[in-house]
């Protein structure tokens, strides 16, 4: 050992190279999740299954085969979102491996985000593995009609993981504040279903229909606060045969962009303060 | 004059308590300087405000009041901890990590990469007896071995100041010698070492100074062996002395007007004794 001191480089205020091995180390962390090959399997049995459909004519496999593989492969990125992120923080600190690595000249926001672009990261891998049954039973059907099937598929399986994005990030800021990882799944569990009916609240919030302030704040409350998750079920249209218009998948993919990187900047502003 | 490895001025820290109208005060106006080189124990019993004193210096905790510094810089910057390491209190790190990997990633985050980071995890895994371990995932590692991959870690940007949180808390007595000599070793590498412990006879051997903490009050401070010392006594240790040459000294010091307070048998300490017997044993 040198008796030099200060190998490291120079500090700088944001490197790529710092996050990327938080996002790395992330990304095989929750591989080796036990909950994560479980959900896996869940899924792709799910998706699989849509295989033995031989007593249906083509036009009910198809419609079953894209609602179940696409609803499948929503819930379980959804969820996979939820329970991969709420673990993160809470482990790290009682494991305490979060002090040995905030003790090095690593910013918290990097810390943050190496975290968030690991379940990202996950999520897409996920998704690519999740496609491959329902591409080889699309390569099926193709070569039964050889028509081209799955062209309007695409931009529900973007928004799919965009919804995912949003849930992940929307997690990690929960878990800045919570102390366990159950009380943040069962926060998330509820977000998750009010994040559903959110579009009706804000109907109701902005057409003033509701009677009392107490209702029209409660309204209030939930449109501006909670994400309108309904806003991302394209998949509905998807499987009755509606194609998705160019304008509709865009706006829908900015406002998963735009949730996705608000809740990461509120988890970074709630955790740059935390006492640790 | 050059800055001190640490300074603390007037630091306090209060914990709300959440539901309750009062609050815990972990630290009370607590002012500390630590020296470049020196090896600095921050003794005291549990809860008397140690790790929050520690975890404050490196910006892991807010000061309520008071000021801390590291090298002169505010250690509330990322930037003060380029010259930092730390090694927390009973380390988990990555199970799934092998030695090797685990100084690849903490290196990475540094800023570190290529050959350089490569002769540097070379050097440390050598340097704490863990060369052969290199490829073992860290969920195989035993308590002291963890312990010794911790310090790797907190040595791998060649910090000037390291500090400690107990680092031979629960590790067994060779293993926690092993930790000693290591510590021994930085501050012979010009290394400044701050730690905490509540394990008095171990930090007798490595520290220069010491703090002793109760309450989150500083209520001793000092060199230990001035500490220590007390002043009107003097202790003789004789090798081969005859009962005959015994006599005479005592009889001696009763015709004085020094008073003899106690003779006994010198001992060897038990984890001497314990080292001794584990390492002689044959093995199988």
């Amino acid at each position: 050992m040198s008796s030099e001191t200060g190998a490291v480089a120079r500090h700088r205020a944001f490197s790529f190279s710092r996050i990327y091995a938080i996002t790395i180390n992330t990304l095989t962390e929750l591989t080796r999740l036990k909950v994560f090959y479980f959900l896996l399997i869940f899924a792709l049995l799910l998706i699989g299954s849509s295989i033995f459909m031989a007593q249906l004519t083509f036009q009910q496999e198809f419609q079953i085969l894209k609602d179940v593989s696409l609803g499948a492969m929503s819930i379980f990125t959804s969820l996979l979102a939820i329970v991969a992120t709420a673990r993160l923080i809470p482990q790290d600190i009682e494991d305490r491996t979060i002090y040995t690595i905030l003790a090095k000249p690593v910013p918290r926001f990097e810390y943050l985000l190496g975290k968030i672009a690991g379940v990202l990261l996950l999520l897409a891998t996920v998704r690519q593995m999740s496609k491959a049954p329902r591409e080889q039973v699309d390569d099926a059907l193709r070569a039964l009609r050889s028509s081209a099937l799955n062209v309007d598929i695409f931009p529900g399986i973007v928004i799919i993981y965009l919804k995912a994005c949003l849930l992940a990030a929307l997690t990690l800021f929960v878990s800045t504040f919570a102390t366990t990882n159950i009380f943040t799944i069962v926060v998330m569990a509820f977000i998750y279903f009010i994040g559903h009916l959110q579009a009706t609240a804000r109907e109701y919030w902005l057409q003033g229909h509701s009677s009392g302030w107490i209702t029209h704040a409660f309204l209030a409350v939930v449109a501006l606060i909670f994400p309108d998750l309904q806003a991302f079920n394209l998949v509905d249209d998807i499987v009755v045969g509606a194609a998705i218009s160019l304008g509709l998948f865009a706006k829908t993919a900015l406002l998963g962009i735009f949730y996705t990187t608000i809740y990461t900047l509120l988890a970074a502003f709630v955790f740059y303060g935390k006492e640790l | 004059m050059t800055d001190p490895a640490v300074a603390v001025r007037g630091l306090t820290k209060i914990f709300p308590v959440p539901l309750h109208r009062q609050s815990v005060v972990a630290v009370r106006d607590l002012d500390l300087r630590i020296e470049s080189g020196e090896v600095y124990g921050l003794l005291g019993p549990n809860g008397s405000g140690k790790s929050t004193t520690l975890k404050i210096i490196l910006g892991l905790v807010s000061p309520t009041r008071g000021h801390t510094e590291i090298f002169g810089r505010d250690s509330s910057l990322v930037e003060s901890r380029e010259a930092v390491g730390f090694l927390p209190e009973n380390p988990y790190f990555y199970k799934y990590l092998t030695g090797e990997e685990t100084l690849r990633f903490f290196g990475r985050l540094c800023g570190l990469g290529g050959v350089q980071l490569k002769n540097r995890i070379d050097e440390l895994l050598e340097l704490v007896g863990l060369t052969r371990a290199r490829k073992r995932r860290l969920g195989t590692y035993s308590k002291g071995m963890l312990q010794r991959i911790g310090l790797a870690q907190a040595l791998i940007h060649e910090p000037k100041l390291v500090v400690l949180d107990e680092p031979t808390a629960g590790v067994d007595p060779a293993g926690s010698r092993e930790i000693r000599d290591l510590i021994v070793d930085l501050k012979r590498r010009g290394i400044t070492v701050l730690l905490s412990s509540h394990l008095l006879a171990q930090a007798q051997e490595m520290c220069d100074r010491v703090g002793i903490l109760a309450d989150g009050v500083l209520v001793r401070e000092g060199r230990l062996e001035e500490l220590i010392a007390i002043e009107n006594q003097t202790e003789l240790v004789l090798a081969d002395a005859s009962p005959q040459l015994v006599e005479e000294i005592e009889s001696l010091i009763n015709r004085s007007n020094a008073k003899l307070i106690e003779r006994r048998k010198s001992t060897t300490t038990l984890e001497r004794l314990f080292l001794d017997a584990t390492t002689e044993r044959p093995k199988s």
